[in-house]
């Protein structure tokens, strides 16, 4: 897979050079892949949004280097093409939601994009379609539920057509369904339009989805792998203010006891597989 | 009855053409010493319904009861009610205005008008209960503590006033697995050891279903089940139709018993579910 964001030793401090600085972020170095599903986790502060927000120039490095396809986020001039590449969804959808009707929310970023109006309506009625909205287009956002507007949101940034959408903890506020429906959106996506997602997230049960994850505490990445092999000890994961997904730790404590599960099940259907072969 | 509703109603808007029933003849309540839980969809009304519970919104129709204490339409006597019901916002961190910690945690006993120095030992008590350090803490800025230790102070500032009942909107919200933990391990301790009476409102049951003596579930402004947790656990199918979820353990025991295996499925934590499928295998190899 080919790279789609590189970072290089990137260091950021808010306030820097003020005297009460912070520093958010310590010499990272990581890429996003082109096509993957990628989980970022901490505990809070550790820095995940810090990183995230550089991957469409929301912040820019202090010191080393982020490129998106090759272009610098640190030159302004790359800044509209970046941003046209890699959209944001942040936590709380009332942040980023401009208009009072669905399509027309979703049609702000197009209209910005200076598209013709015939390709506006186009990208409209397909993010409405992919998200499955299409019965929602003419409501007005504030008669909808946070799930849905997350979902609109999430809209708005698809009809941008970016290359690769940052999910920065969507379902912290939403109820369980409408979580479920988020993630589920966000692997489809993944999985049959190819869009390169990076999740930010304090959920491991959304983690276990994911192809690959980056653990990350005081501005440093502390883990990185599969879900699989980065849940391999809870001592470490639970140091770093995380924990095991439940029906790891259930699949754990089964395989200490002598039941035969396999070492590394992370996820419920992995461990209902395994226990029914009890019967 | 201690603390509850009967046939409580509310209407935003009232008398225009955006007249929302938010709530409709809700009547519940929550017995003393109580660790209760509020459940529903987004907009089912949870947070209108605990806006009540402390007088920051008045009933269209019916009444609030706590203890003696009544609020209705008409008779109000907010201040009594507000001390002791503390209400801990959604995101509450949000609205801090003090400089320091201190004046943030004593904003609300001073405002109660209780001499400094029983102020100070409020705020004293009120932040060594949650678990911080109050002399590392107290002249510090709010903004410069981390999301976890913010939550923190903004339930020590409502635990400041000593309220018998407590009630926390989505208190683990945004906070990372650690930080939700260390809460829910805290409202037990406080719920335990000083019989304080707990209403929380929260989508994540992993954390609180074992926790809960009762359980509440709105949907439209309605109350649909009410009863003991392991009574409502127990009407999965219900609770997943209103786009609910039950703990993982839980849901894994089900799936368990649907596949055909005689597993339990009141099983709400991980020593219950250990204990439940290793006495499982027992009984299949008999």
């Amino acid at each position: 897979m080919n790279p789609l964001i590189e970072v290089a030793n990137l260091s950021y401090s808010y306030r820097a050079g003020s005297g009460n600085e912070v520093a958010a972020l310590k010499d990272i170095t990581m890429k996003v892949f082109e096509g993957e599903l990628l989980a970022i986790t901490g505990r809070n502060g550790s820095g995940k949004s810090t990183l995230a927000r550089h991957f469409n120039c929301l912040l820019t490095p202090v010191s080393g280097s982020v490129e998106v396809d090759g272009l610098s986020v640190s030159d302004k001039c790359n800044v509209a093409s970046i941003r046209r590449q890699v959209g944001m969804v942040f936590q709380n959808p009332d942040n980023q939601l401009v208009s009072s009707i669905v399509e027309e929310d979703i049609a702000f970023g197009p209209e910005n994009l200076g598209l013709p109006a015939e390709e506006i309506r186009r990208r409209v009625d397909w993010a409405l379609k992919t998200l499955n909205l299409k019965n929602l287009q003419y409501e007005s956002l504030n008669q909808l539920s946070e799930g849905q507007k997350q979902l609109v949101a999430i809209a708005g940034v698809l009809a941008m057509k970016p290359r690769c959408i940052v999910l920065d903890e969507p379902t912290a506020h939403l109820d369980p369904r409408s979580r479920r429906e988020v993630i589920k959106n966000a692997l489809r996506l993944n999985r049959e339009e190819g869009i390169t997602i990076v999740l930010l997230t304090h959920f491991m049960e959304e983690v276990t989805h994911c192809d690959r994850m980056i653990v990350m505490d005081m501005g440093e990445i502390k883990m990185e792998g599969s879900p699989r092999e980065v849940f391999d000890s809870e001592e470490k994961i639970i140091n770093l203010g995380l924990d095991f997904p439940v029906s790891a730790k259930l699949a754990e404590g089964l395989r200490k006891q002598g039941i035969r599960i396999p070492r590394k099940t992370i996820n419920a259907e992995e461990l209902i597989k395994s226990l029914c072969q009890l019967k | 009855m201690y603390i509850g509703t009967e046939n409580l109603s509310h209407i935003y808007m009232p008398g225009t053409p955006y007249a929302t029933k938010a709530l409709d003849e809700v009547s519940f309540s929550v017995g003393e010493g109580d660790f209760a839980l509020l459940i529903g969809p987004s907009g089912s009304g949870k947070s209108t319904l605990i806006q009540h519970l402390n007088g920051l919104l008045k009933p269209t129709g019916g009444r609030v009861v706590f203890e003696d204490l009544e609020l209705g339409a008409e008779n109000v006597d907010l201040l009594s009610l507000r001390k002791r019901v503390g209400l801990v916002f959604q995101m509450a961190e949000e609205h801090f205005f003090s400089e320091t910690v201190y004046d943030e945690v004593a904003f609300a006993p001073r405002n109660l008008g209780l001499e400094e120095d029983l102020v100070e030992q409020n705020v004293r008590s009120a932040l060594e209960n949650v678990g911080l350090d109050w002399q590392e803490v107290c002249h510090r800025h709010p903004f410069q503590l981390s999301s976890g230790q913010k939550r923190l102070v903004a339930l020590a500032a409502v635990l400041s006033i000593k309220p018998e009942v407590l009630i926390l909107d989505e208190p683990t919200a945004g906070l990372d697995p650690g930080g939700r933990l260390h809460l829910f391990d805290l409202l037990r301790m406080l719920n335990q050891q000083t019989g304080l009476t707990v209403l929380v409102c929260t989508h994540h049951m992993d954390e609180v279903a074992a926790l809960a003596d009762k359980v509440l579930v709105l949907n439209r402004g309605k109350v649909v089940m009410a009863g003991p947790a392991p009574d409502i656990f127990a009407r999965r199918q219900e609770l997943n139709d209103l786009g609910l979820s039950l703990p993982e353990i839980t849901e894994v025991m089900h799936c368990l018993a649907k596949k055909g295996l005689p597993a339990r499925t009141d099983i709400y934590t991980l020593e219950q579910a250990r204990a439940e499928i290793n006495s499982l295998k027992r009984r299949l190899k008999k």
